[in-house]
């Protein structure tokens, strides 16, 4: 909003009211360019009016119509106002740089529009945390931390994206010291930007008041913040970082499901991801599932986030696939997991990884590729059970019920093997095969080595799938 | 393992600690320029002393000067020229002069290699000389070389005069005509070591933002500040080390050293030319290091010279092929003899080596990578460098080899990775060596769950690729499972069916430890 009477009256009424979302949206950068254009001309206008023979500087201005608004009868204290003149002076700045990266958007003229934008956003950012930390923000007004850190993160994309864009594939012999590291110049704003992030975590974290007015009450939505920034830059070392130190004060904080549900679900999500990450496949599913429960109907992109991960835990945990009703309103996954959950479930070793193969780029870029290669454990087991049901009964005893042939040649095993994986399996790699399904506990049963014969169990040699 | 004082490079792979640790660490320490902090100023270039007014305070080093007097140099040094006039004397200066300023530092004109400093020292000089001739309004401004030509200049007669002076001289006789000319080429960069002060700025100030301010056009007041530092650094540090000496800044070092053999010193000083080998001679020790190798197989003598060889290598911005061999085959040295740290160095600069295109083994070293991924089980890596292989890359030998030991392992295919193990190309065994243990254990653990009663101490022995019955025997006794192993109808075999959860604790153990100096 432009900066005038109305401006102050907004900023007037967001403080008695103490609506610390209504105060966050009057730092909102996320406005057409022409907007922009009259926030950042408004300070002229501003100027102005308010001469009358004194040529005070723009932050003096600001001061003095946050002063003059009325705010003074809610108690706010002189300094208090001078932290926030800080602050708006400094998003009146910003406007200014990101009117001129909007309007030039798609044309190559300048380099350094957005990596503008950035750091003077970054100044707002800093202006805030001064402001908690030196000129006694209230906790109510945490949503401007959400509004800038949020805005933050996304300046710091673009302006990686505008630096790698004009990039002219800069002299590689750069590259060369002891501890090059491309990946760390590529993101380089958004690493200082994680930086930023972090400072604001320790404003929320730090916060000794009574939680009622605490700022804890905003660590969840910079949390969040700094998983995504986290996950970006591919450092899920640092995200784990982050759960460390909540965990360790937790019981300082407010309780986790008194939080806004969007931002349990984000957390969740980012949870569980990092520990399936780890291979802590039951954690993992913990914490997706947990996502997966709470998360709004609607939000199909999200869930599509959440079961990208959740499905390989249930391949692993419990063995078991997706149905494709639950597929159905996720064209997405079903092309990526469909195909292979038709090979698990008949039990073709080569299609699998004929499959497995077709999907790599895909499964590696979202690390679910090492997760779903144990697929094959799970078709192998299928396979292995159909030669077990293959194998028929064995006569049954007078008055008994019949009992499936239970000792079955190594063989045979080998023969349903190498027509599966179309390739000559030999006998002690079949053996290999069939002791790991024991170790995994996928078959119940033990090798004879002497008699080249599996003993399987006669009661449900084959766990959980009813034979 | 070697003790290593060389500094742990943050891994490019790993981007927790490349991102915690931004900062380069340099091929040096360039601590003792921090010493420079309390100590007083001396003026770094001799030439320019008398036009300081200020020039007397600093004859006397010993008599610490009040704090204002050294900034009060580097004001007047670094300060916009703009200002200038009024701190000296109340001088109206002529249009054609400030015309002569203005074109100075307008960005048309600056010198990438001549750095703000220089240049308002070179103005300051030129224009105080006009005014103490009194020749101020008879001087042709207008055509008057700018500072930075002048200083571009004054460089090339200092660097020939020097390269001159080093012919002459008798401990480099036998360079080459052509080294010469390099030395007028590389004057004009920036030098290493230059590079490294404001890199150690860097760490001060916690800005990552001027790793490149020397580079960049300084366009306010900031970057000036950091500019006064600089050149306050630089004048401490210059001076301690090379009073005599030529000036520092005529880019990286050409070595003149013909010493085959040096001992590794981690820098903490601009390195010397006489004692840095230039890259013909590094060849020769290359060659003679290798046939010491052959011969005496002394890792500590080896590693130490392939050290400073890399030193030399770096001071002098030699990046070829050359280069990568040095690294290539003193990684592969490092694995032979488990030396991880170092073999760790060299991969990190093979990798950025292989990316400027130079020839070399790479696909040897991609999937040295992934074995060694596998052994530090880092499966965030692993994705990571599956993700960068190219369809080509994944058919080559060595690398599908890799890829097929990490696909058994997942599968806990121990058979197939056993068989894979027996024909591991180039010196991948040695990292597979460092988890084939563990996978033994693994495997152990497999076959005693699975077989009843019991299998042949010989199956064993094939299964897990021990070279002989005994030496499984002994893996088996070595984890406590002597009692498992009896004699039955002339053969050993091995009773698993009694073996329970006996190795189960010591897989779990050797698969818990993976912590690795200079891990990538």
């Amino acid at each position: 909003m432009e900066f005038g009477k109305e401006f102050y009256r907004e900023f007037a009424e967001a403080w008695t009211t103490q609506n610390g979302y209504q105060l966050g949206q009057t730092i909102s950068p996320d406005l057409p360019a022409a907007d922009l254009q009259r926030i950042y001309r408004s300070m002229d206008t501003e100027h102005l009016n308010w001469k009358n023979g004194r040529n005070d500087d723009y932050k003096t201005l600001i001061k003095r119509g946050l002063q003059n608004s009325g705010v003074k009868a809610q108690g706010i204290s002189p300094n208090e106002v001078q932290g926030w003149a800080e602050v708006y002076h400094a998003y009146w700045k910003s406007t200014g740089c990101l009117f001129a990266a909007k309007r030039s958007q798609g044309n190559q003229g300048s380099t350094s529009l957005w990596t503008e934008v950035y750091d003077e956003w970054k100044k707002l950012v800093n202006a805030l945390i001064q402001g908690y930390n030196s000129h006694g923000f209230e906790a109510w007004t945490i949503p401007c931390l959400y509004m800038a850190g949020k805005h933050l993160r996304l300046f710091a994309m673009k302006a990686d994206d505008e630096r790698n864009k004009n990039a002219v594939d800069n002299d590689p012999s750069a590259a060369f010291r002891d501890d090059f590291d491309p990946e760390s110049e590529k993101h380089k704003q958004l690493e200082d930007c994680a930086r930023v992030l972090n400072r604001i975590f320790t404003v929320c974290l730090s916060d000794r008041a009574p939680l009622a007015e605490s700022r804890k009450w905003g660590i969840y939505y910079i949390i969040n913040l700094l998983f995504k920034t986290y996950f970006k830059l591919n450092s899920t070392s640092l995200s784990k970082n982050v759960i460390k130190v909540l965990t360790a004060g937790r019981g300082d904080m407010p309780d986790f499901y008194a939080f806004p549900k969007s931002q349990q679900v984000t957390f969740k999500y980012h949870e569980g991801v990092l520990a399936f990450l780890e291979e802590n496949y039951v954690e993992a599913e913990k914490h997706l599932t947990e996502a997966w429960n709470t998360i709004h109907k609607d939000a199909t992109r999200n869930k599509e986030l959440i079961l990208t991960y959740l499905i390989p835990c249930h391949l692993i945990t419990t063995h078991t696939l997706p149905s494709e009703k639950l597929l159905e309103p996720y064209p997405r996954l079903q092309k990526l997991f469909l195909p292979l959950c038709r090979c698990i479930k008949k039990g073709e070793l080569h299609a699998f990884d004929v499959a497995l193969q077709e999907g790599e780029d895909e499964f590696v870029k979202r690390r679910i590729y090492l997760t779903l290669e144990r697929g094959r454990d799970i078709a192998l087991r299928n396979l292995l059970r159909k030669v077990f049901i293959a194998g028929g009964f064995v006569t049954a005893k007078e008055g008994e019920l019949p009992v499936r042939r239970t000792r079955i040649p190594v063989s045979e095993f080998a023969a349903a093997i190498t027509l599966g994986s179309q390739e000559k399996v030999d006998n002690d790699e079949v053996e290999c095969l069939l002791a790991n399904m024991i170790y995994k506990g996928l078959m119940k049963g033990y090798i004879s080595r002497d008699h080249g014969m599996v003993v399987l169990s006669k009661s449900g040699a084959f766990p959980g799938t009813g034979v | 393992m070697m003790p290593t004082t060389w500094p742990a490079p943050p891994p490019p792979g790993a981007p927790s600690n490349g991102y915690t640790v931004p900062y380069p660490a340099p091929a040096f320490t360039p601590v003792p320029v921090r010493q420079s902090f309390g100590q007083p100023l001396v003026v770094p270039q001799p030439h320019l002393l008398p036009t300081y007014p200020l020039a007397p305070n600093y004859a006397h080093p010993q008599s610490q000067p009040p704090p204002s007097a050294p900034t009060n140099y580097a004001t007047a040094v670094a300060s916009p020229p703009s200002e200038t006039p009024e701190q000296k004397k109340k001088i109206e200066w002529p249009e054609s002069v400030r015309n002569y300023v203005q074109r100075s530092f307008s960005t048309d004109n600056l010198v990438a290699s001549v750095s703000r400093g220089e240049m308002e020292a070179k103005l300051k000089e030129t224009i105080s000389q006009a005014a103490d001739n009194n020749v101020m309004y008879s001087v042709d401004w207008d055509s008057m070389p700018l500072p930075q030509q002048m200083i571009v200049e004054e460089r090339k007669k200092r660097s020939q005069a020097s390269a001159s002076a080093v012919g002459s001289s008798p401990t480099s006789k036998k360079r080459k005509s052509s080294d010469l000319s390099d030395v007028a080429n590389l004057a004009i960069n920036n030098p290493p070591w230059r590079a490294g002060a404001s890199r150690l700025e860097d760490r001060v100030s916690f800005s990552k933002d001027k790793r490149q301010a020397s580079d960049e056009t300084p366009d306010n007041s900031k970057l000036n500040k950091l500019e006064k530092r600089q050149k306050r650094f630089n004048g401490g540090y210059t001076s301690t080390y090379r009073s005599p000496s030529p000036p520092p800044d005529n880019g990286p070092v050409v070595g003149t050293s013909q010493n085959l053999e040096k001992r590794y010193l981690r820098l903490t000083a601009a390195p010397k030319a006489s004692e840095v080998r230039p890259p013909h001679i590094l060849r020769q020790t290359l060659e003679l290091l290798k046939k010491k190798w052959k011969k005496d197989q002394n890792y500590g003598y080896i590693c130490d010279q392939f050290k400073s060889m890399r030193q030399d290598l770096t001071v002098q911005c030699v990046r070829d092929e050359f280069t990568v061999e040095v690294y290539e085959i003193h990684a592969r040295i490092a694995l032979e003899k488990g030396d991880l740290g170092e073999y760790n160095q060299c991969q990190t600069q093979l990798k950025a080596l292989y990316k400027l295109g130079l020839k070399g083994k790479p696909n040897e070293f991609k999937a040295y990578r992934i074995l060694y991924y596998i052994h530090t089980a880092n499966k965030t890596e692993l994705n990571s460098a599956l993700a960068d292989l190219t369809a080509a890359e994944k058919k080559d030998p060595a690398i599908k080899h890799a890829l097929d030991v990490r696909s058994a392992l997942a599968l806990g295919n121990y058979h197939r990775f056993f068989r894979l193990y027996n024909e591991t190309p180039n010196m991948g065994a040695y990292l597979m060596d460092m988890f084939v243990g563990r996978e033994r254990l693994a495997a152990l653990c497999n076959l005693c769950r699975a077989y009843k009663p019991d299998i042949p101490l010989r199956f064993v022995a094939e299964e897990l690729y021990f070279e002989s019955d005994m030496e499984a025997a002994q893996f088996i006794v070595d984890h406590q499972g002597e009692n498992l192993l009896t004699e039955k109808n002339g053969t050993i075999v091995f009773l698993t069916g009694k073996a329970g959860a006996l190795f189960e604790g010591a897989k779990t153990a050797a698969f818990s430890r993976v912590d690795i100096k200079g891990q990538i």
